[in-house]
């Protein structure tokens, strides 16, 4: 038999059955819908996922802490400090470290990590933001290039420096106009004082949280280009303000991760600093560096591996759910294939009185079973390209609502495209192992004696 | 055995097994016949014609005995093997005709080349062809529901000849049809037979269909050849 004949036989055999072979295959569509629609969505996330951490890039970061006498302790108990480590002098995080860190190769700016976030008020407008702290010893050290206007010369005073992306927020076009404008920051902190008893009312009842505002007038000094501000969280700061008026402020600061880890804070110096690097190259000889030096390191570039196999039990757990569509799918076809071969016992028969080998009758019915995998896995693939685009456009339709941008949920990379039908074969062929062999065993003297 | 003799069986026996019961269908049947000959073989229902149609047939495997084609063993050859047989040496007609029924008068006649590997466009001529032969080649697009018994039976004969065969077994050919009816198609038969040479083995209840048109004729009992002579006919 030649192959144009195979084809032609198994189309036209389907065709007789219109409705029977629409469901299966419909049933073998809405389980490779499924199944390309979860690893669209798994790859998608993926993607976005590598791709906000390159975009902040945050695999070009080197965080770096003071180690604190007690975490020491605690680490390892059985050993005590020997003497060369006790009269070793303790590192310190300060000012004059950063502005040393200057010189080594690879190194973008270094910053404090000191972060916090506050409402910034400007005439009528008010937008949220994470304020961050900039010591005014490292304003001239090139960390920062300002685009209007000029640094803070002292850490005490109330001035501020601002991005341009929060002032177009802010409603206000030119950075030149900015400067010298007077902004209330707030901040919020828990506050447990007489004065707040409305909102500790509403939170002893369950229905709010003790925070307070606090509110303090600052004066525009400077204009910054957006600085991407990376740090274990993936966040942006748009205002900097010196480091002495920040430790006058109340406020809840969590958004550093050594404010977690770190409960014990060392008596000099800085808890921690982030360090910018200009590639990722850089990330091990500057951590080494810092290190030897004594201090203790984080990395995200670590993190990427253990990230890829935590994303990979994702696909696995995707895929499983999506085999459960496939696996009704593939009953679908057995049901189909038995009871068609049920349905053409005789026409088996009269095929092997003409001539027919086992073996073409079992191509016969396993190209029948292929052709149901392959409209499936095409329409399947259609399916789940059309319903991904739906609840993608729904979802961003809400997220849009809520400022977020557009964001693509699902990717098809062109493997995933052509595996989906690849796969959709296989597991109809595979589905039509025992429908066929059972054709192939059909005795034609009983199926020719058959009415 | 005669050695020379075109379709010979030799103590061909055939036993079914149903269940714990074993069924004699045939019992060391032996006959030969000559190429171009027209044999009859009647007997009464259960008598094995059937099963003796089927082995010869290479629809079937003999549980002991052998049947030779032309010097060669049939009963020896693998599944493979037989299926080639059936396809180029043999063409077989039934008493339930045995068409397909979604297929037109013409697509039954060339379906046996679609596993001869004959290309589309070949199949079609060469079955218009086989289908004027029975003059049928104006009822080529009907299907077998909406054919005459008659018109089905050559249908069947115009499908068995499609890969020209050498032999022609025709199983009960006339148990469906009326008297007038029958004797038509076993014309088709002898004419093929007189025309063509074509070897023709018919089983037939009818003793004087078989008497009219077959050179010998044998008898089938229990299994068992129990007459083999040419009185009849002669």
């Amino acid at each position: 038999m030649r192959m144009s004949d195979y084809i032609e036989q198994s189309l036209s055999n389907l065709r007789k059955k219109k409705l029977r072979t629409f469901l299966t295959t419909f049933g073998v569509v809405i389980g490779i819908g499924a199944l390309v629609s979860m690893f669209a969505f798994g790859k998608g996330m993926q993607k976005n996922f590598t791709d906000t951490f390159n975009e902040l890039e945050l695999f070009n970061y080197v965080g770096v802490y003071a180690r604190s006498l007690n975490s020491r302790r605690h680490e390892d108990p059985d050993r005590p400090n020997t003497q060369e480590e006790t009269s070793k002098p303790a590192p310190v995080l300060d000012d004059e470290f950063l502005l040393s860190l200057v010189d080594i190769e690879g190194v973008e700016w270094a910053l404090p990590e000191i972060r916090f976030p506050a409402l910034i008020g400007l005439s009528d407008e008010e937008e949220f933001s994470l304020i961050q702290v900039l010591p005014a010893d490292l304003c001239q050290a090139g960390f920062v290039k300002l685009r209007a206007g000029d640094f803070y010369t002292s850490d005490e005073e109330y001035s501020l420096i601002v991005s341009d992306s929060l002032l177009r927020r802010l409603k206000i076009k030119k950075p030149e106009d900015a400067v010298g404008r007077e902004v209330e920051l707030s901040t919020l902190t828990v506050d447990f004082s007489l004065s707040n008893l409305k909102n500790i009312l509403s939170f002893l009842k369950g229905t709010g949280l003790p925070f307070s505002r606090q509110n303090y007038t600052f004066t525009i000094v400077g204009v910054i280009e957006r600085m991407g501000m990376s740090g274990p969280m993936p966040v942006r700061s748009n205002v900097f303000i010196p480091h002495g008026t920040s430790q006058k402020m109340k406020k809840i600061a969590i958004t550093s991760v050594s404010d977690i880890f770190q409960s014990m804070r060392p008596s000099q110096g800085y808890s921690a600093i982030g360090i910018k690097l200009s590639s990722p190259k850089y990330v091990e000889p500057v951590k080494n560096q810092m290190e030897d030096m004594g201090f203790e390191t984080f990395a995200m570039l670590d993190q990427l591996e253990e990230i890829k196999t935590a994303f990979r039990f994702v696909d696995l757990f995707l895929f499983a759910v999506g085999m459960i569509g496939i696996s009704v799918a593939a009953l679908g076809i057995i049901n189909t294939m038995v009871m068609s071969i049920l349905e053409r016992y005789k026409e088996i028969g009269i095929m092997k009185a003409v001539g027919a080998s086992d073996k073409d009758v079992k191509k016969i019915f396993f190209f029948e079973s292929g052709v149901i995998g392959f409209m499936g896995g095409v329409f399947g693939l259609a399916l789940g390209w059309i319903v991904s685009n739906i609840i993608n456009l729904i979802i961003n339709s809400i997220a849009m609502e809520q400022g977020v941008p557009w964001v693509s949920y699902f990717r098809f990379p062109w493997w995933l495209c052509l595996g989906a039908i690849a796969f959709s074969i296989l597991i109809s062929l595979l589905a039509g192992i025992y429908p066929t062999l059972r054709a192939a065993r059909v005795d034609p003297v009983v199926a020719l004696r058959h009415d | 055995m005669d050695s020379d003799s075109f379709v010979a069986t030799e103590n061909l026996t055939k036993v079914y097994s149903a269940g714990t019961v074993q069924v004699v269908a045939l019992k060391d049947a032996t006959l030969s016949l000559d190429k171009g000959q027209f044999l009859g073989v009647a007997g009464p229902s259960g008598s094995g014609k059937s099963t003796l149609m089927n082995l010869l047939g290479g629809l079937d495997q003999p549980t002991s005995g052998k049947i030779t084609v032309e010097g060669k063993s049939i009963s020896t050859l693998n599944k493979e093997e037989l299926a080639l047989y059936r396809r180029y040496q043999v063409g077989m007609i039934f008493q339930s005709f045995n068409l397909i029924s979604s297929y037109t008068a013409l697509e039954n006649v060339a379906f046996p080349l679609l596993f001869a590997g004959v290309p589309k466009r070949d199949r079609l001529r060469r079955a218009e062809e086989m289908l004027t032969k029975v003059s049928l080649d104006s009822r080529k697009d009907h299907r077998p529901a909406e054919l005459s018994g008659g018109e089905q039976q050559r249908v069947a004969i115009a499908r068995s000849l499609i890969n020209d065969p050498k032999i022609l077994l025709a199983d009960e050919p006339t148990g469906n049809l009326d008297t007038k009816t029958s004797r038509q198609i076993v014309q088709i038969l002898s004419d093929l037979n007189k025309e063509q040479g074509l070897t023709v083995i018919m089983i037939s209840h009818e003793e004087l269909l078989l008497a009219d048109f077959a050179h010998d004729v044998i008898h089938l009992c229990d299994g068992k050849v129990v007459h083999d002579d040419n009185e009849i006919y002669r």
